[in-house]
């Protein structure tokens, strides 16, 4: 259960991205036809009836955990990360980012593999030998899938290109 | 196309070499997902959704249900022998199975787990032959106006049984409901939340959120917590399960199949509400009631019945009506989609073929369920020994390949990791992944019927009741809000109870 501060937080949070959809992004990205036959038809009318469902979903969600007894301290989820886990999830996190920004340059095996490795020193480094070999075995074996069973074209990147 | 052509036609796919061994790979498939702690059978199914594409569309759909039969059954392997359920649907499992593991009749436990589990699975099977059929002639009078109440009703039920909290149910539902709006507007043909981007013209790929929302925040929890996959296993033991005590059981595995049937056909529902419902059933009608929850093999049974009872059913609305019963048939619909498929009572007119092929081959699972299931019970100690420092990278690189696979698209691996990211903090803000993703999935569809009956009608909002079907299903919807308002009240006012006790328990330990 979390705590009458976080729940009001998450209604608030609610609130606030229903108005930003109903106030700034559909009036700023939905594109309207001139003249749209009926107003159940314009293409912003489906959005705005979500976004307002969301938007009275997001008071009800404040206005419960305003009003109601907060929970008590020993059944609230302490919701409080600890500098390890802030730097394994922010080691995850540039992983993940340099993954996807560097796969069209050095192609998806390599940098699956790397990833892979990288990911196993990361929670301990059990296993790293068979880590390593999974690290770099899995990926081609991945390629070989999809490349000549699927017909998927892989990117290979622009350095050192697979068969 | 006549019945026994239908019939032969689908015997006639079936018969293929192919065919029985890609259903035999996805139950094994399945049953080791299910068995490793960490991985549950939607993730199973979602990652070898990919892995279809180069396959025919029978082969594909017979791979992907033998993964979701199979992980069903596999989530009661750990949940007996490590107390750690491997899918939702085996909590039920844990009451009876652990504390028979305890006793060191795991062996009997599990053995009973998979007989109740194939029984219960070949009566759902059963169902969905005599239902599915049925219903989709049924619904192919129906129109626009009767698909949205239809859609709609669905909707009121699955953002109410999903989660802790309805509200948070609802708004997941309608965040889904939002990104599926992402993309070209299919009546003007105009860009709806694109941001200029030619990728998001097409809308963000099905597969992409699903693997996003499913798989990802379980990397991203276990990179959080490296250390809390470790777990202790119990040994089989030697006990053997006879004749006499399967008996026994039989009568609670019967009522837990006509439990499981009545609740996978509705959606929304799922299968560890008809498990526990089918436990609980159990113990009340049982002569061993005191034993319940100290290790009683009924239980197992009971609770497994219930679960994979569901299995079948589940596939009724999705086949006869197009709409999933539950997250792992929504990723089902997905390789439906893959293959020009379009699950609804037409594609009982057009592809009469395959609807009867996989009626056999979900027939032919349940078979193939009980021998790879009672060797994967003996295996069990290698497949829950695999470091869970290997699975979670390789999960990742498996979801990488897998969502690049489906249109050659790195933005689609973009959208996937991004949608991760959202599944973790609903994750952590305790809101539900599986309203989520149906209303994504079912959006489109609700957002289609209501417009075409807006076009038919000239804007009258009466053509939403402008018959009995129409009427039944805002009745219907009427009542599961009624039914969920209901129980949401109730649940509160008992967590209110259960705080109020815990704040007296912690001001008596002060004094």
């Amino acid at each position: 259960m979390l705590s009458r501060r976080f729940e009001i937080m998450i209604g608030l949070s609610v609130i606030a991205m229903s108005a930003l959809t109903l106030f700034w992004l559909i009036p700023s990205y939905v594109a309207l036809p001139q003249r749209p036959p009926l107003r159940a038809l314009a293409p912003s009318f489906w959005p705005k009836i979500v976004s307002w469902t969301m938007f009275l979903c997001g008071v009800a969600m404040t206005l419960r955990a305003a009003m109601t007894d907060p929970p008590p301290d020993a059944i609230v989820d302490d919701q409080s990360l600890s500098s390890k886990e802030l730097l394994r999830l922010a080691g995850l996190a540039l992983i993940l980012a340099v993954v996807y920004f560097t796969l069209p340059i050095f192609g998806m095996v390599w940098v699956c593999m790397v990833a892979f490795i990288l990911m196993v020193m990361m929670t301990g480094r059990k296993y790293l030998l068979v880590g390593i070999v999974v690290g770099v075995m899995l990926p081609l074996a991945l390629y070989f899938f999809f490349s000549k069973v699927a017909g998927v074209a892989i990117p290979q990147g622009q350095f050192v290109r697979l068969p | 196309m006549t019945f026994l052509e239908s019939l032969s036609a689908g015997f006639v796919l079936v018969a293929q070499w192919q065919s029985l061994f890609f259903l035999a790979l996805g139950v094994l498939i399945g049953v080791i997902a299910g068995a490793i702690p960490g991985m549950s059978a939607t993730m199973a199914v979602a990652l070898t959704l990919p892995f279809t594409f180069a396959l025919q569309p029978i082969f594909g759909i017979l791979l992907l249900l033998g993964v979701y039969k199979g992980g069903i059954f596999g989530g009661s392997i750990p949940a007996i022998l490590i107390k750690t359920p491997g899918t939702p649907a085996s909590s039920a499992t844990v009451l009876d199975g652990y504390p028979l593991a305890e006793q060191g009749r795991a062996g009997e436990a599990l053995s009973m787990a998979l007989y109740a589990s194939c029984l219960a699975d070949f009566i759902s099977n059963i169902a969905l032959i005599i239902f599915a059929a049925w219903l989709a002639s049924f619904a192919l009078n129906f129109g626009p106006p009767e698909m949205f109440t239809l859609i709609f009703f669905s909707l009121t039920i699955i953002a109410g049984v999903s989660g802790d909290s309805l509200l948070k149910g609802i708004v997941a539902a309608t965040l889904g409901l939002l990104l599926s709006t992402i993309g070209l507007d299919f009546i003007g043909g105009t860009e709806r939340f694109t941001f200029g981007s030619v990728d998001m013209r097409g809308g963000l790929n099905f597969i992409a959120v699903l693997i996003g929302l499913f798989a990802i925040p379980e990397i991203i929890s276990y990179i959080r917590h490296p250390g809390s996959r470790d777990h202790r296993v119990r040994t089989l033991g030697h006990s053997k399960l006879s004749w006499f005590d399967f008996k026994r059981c039989l009568k609670s595995i019967l009522r837990g199949s006509a439990i499981g049937v009545f609740m996978g056909a509705i959606p929304g529902i799922g299968a560890a509400p008809s498990a526990f419902l089918s436990y609980s059933e159990a113990r009340r009608a049982s002569p061993n009631r005191k034993n319940f929850g100290k290790g009683e093999l009924e239980g197992v049974a009971a609770a497994e019945a219930g679960n994979n009872g569901v299995a079948g059913a589940t596939l009724i609305p999705l086949l006869s009506l197009g709409i999933p019963g539950d997250v792992i048939t929504a990723i089902i619909i997905g390789a439906f989609m893959v293959h020009d498929l379009t699950p609804g009572p037409l594609l009982f007119q057009n592809n009469a073929d395959i609807v009867y092929a996989l009626f056999i081959g979900l027939i032919a699972s349940s078979v193939l369920l009980l021998i790879i299931g009672s060797v994967a019970i003996r295996a069990f100690r290698y497949i829950s020994d695999v470091p869970a420092n290997l699975l979670f990278p390789g999960v990742l690189i498996l979801c990488i390949f897998g969502v690049f696979a489906i249109n050659n698209s790195i933005f689609d691996v973009a959208v996937m990791l991004v949608m991760g990211v959202v599944g973790y903090v609903m994750l952590l803000l305790r809101f539900p992944a599986a309203p989520f993703l149906i209303a994504f999935i079912l959006g489109p569809m609700l957002e289609n019927s209501f417009r075409q009956s807006m076009l038919m009608s000239r804007g009258e909002l009466t053509i939403f009741f402008r018959g009995p079907i129409t009427i039944l299903f805002w009745c219907l919807a009427a009542a599961s809000v009624a039914l969920i308002i209901r129980s949401t009240v109730r649940e509160a006012r008992s967590k209110r109870q259960s705080a109020k006790a815990a704040k007296r328990a912690t001001s008596d330990g002060l004094e």
